[in-house]
């Protein structure tokens, strides 16, 4: 397996275009950090409804994941850094533990009845 | 930057900050030991939206006072439990894959089928009492 750190058009002529780009792998780790803002924004949007300042809290956490993904882009490719992901587990727990707590508040808001 | 990283030689791993053993693996099998988690991260997120609308959107089942709970606490309960193990997974591919060794095997969709079968039933049950009353 060619150990290729290069980026883009740089990298070693292999047939295999995942050895010609090792970017490829990079450009679908950061959709995947895309994806999981959005994620993220979608929770945060869904909680806004019927409690706005916990939903606005869980809202503005959705750029911090977005930025989050876009640090392995200027450091070194695929170092495994857990910080980052430890983050996004620690981010799920508070908003399952917001959730959580929602979920005991009697709510007046705009529920279907 | 980059020049370093293209002068580093195969097997050197020792300074990655959690002081595992073992080499850097493929950065594309660290990249995709990754996206693994974020996928999981985005279920448990996705688990925690839709316990959320069913506690706080859906109109109370009549004659099962505590229905909604029983159905949506579960699986925002669920999406906390996946969002550590997922981390915890993640750990331990990504030492798998440092050591060159078969990646562990998930317990994780057999947690996530397990409990979602378990809240559909649960959910028929309830929507039983509730149509039976």
């Amino acid at each position: 397996m060619a150990r290729t750190w290069h980026q883009g058009a740089e990298g070693a002529q292999d047939a295999d275009p995942e050895d010609a780009d090792p970017g490829l792998a990079r450009e679908r780790t950061a959709l995947a950090w895309t994806r999981t803002a959005i994620s993220v924004a979608a929770v945060g949007g869904a909680i806004l409804k019927s409690h706005p300042v916990p939903g606005a809290i869980v809202l503005a956490m959705s750029p911090v994941v977005w930025v989050l993904g876009r640090i392995p882009g200027r450091s070194a490719p695929g170092t495994a850094k857990p910080e980052r992901l430890l983050a996004i587990t620690v981010t799920i727990v508070v908003v399952c533990c917001v959730a959580l707590a929602l979920s005991f508040t009697i709510t007046h808001g705009p529920g279907i009845r | 930057m980059a020049d370093a990283h293209a002068a580093e030689p195969p097997g050197r791993g020792e300074q990655d900050t959690a002081g595992l053993a073992g080499s850097e693996p493929d950065p594309r099998f660290t990249f995709a030991n990754e996206r693994t988690f974020l996928a999981w991260s985005r279920t448990a997120l996705a688990l925690v939206v839709a316990g959320l609308a069913i506690v706080q959107l859906l109109p109370p089942f009549p004659g099962v006072p505590l229905g909604r709970h029983v159905l949506g606490v579960p699986l925002i309960v669920l999406g906390a439990v996946i969002a550590i193990a997922s981390y915890l997974e993640w750990v331990r591919s990504q030492r798998a894959l440092r050591l060159g060794q078969p990646l562990p095997r998930s317990i994780l969709p057999g947690v996530l089928a397990g409990t979602v079968a378990c809240v559909a039933v649960a959910a028929g049950i309830v929507l039983l009492l509730s149509a039976l009353r």
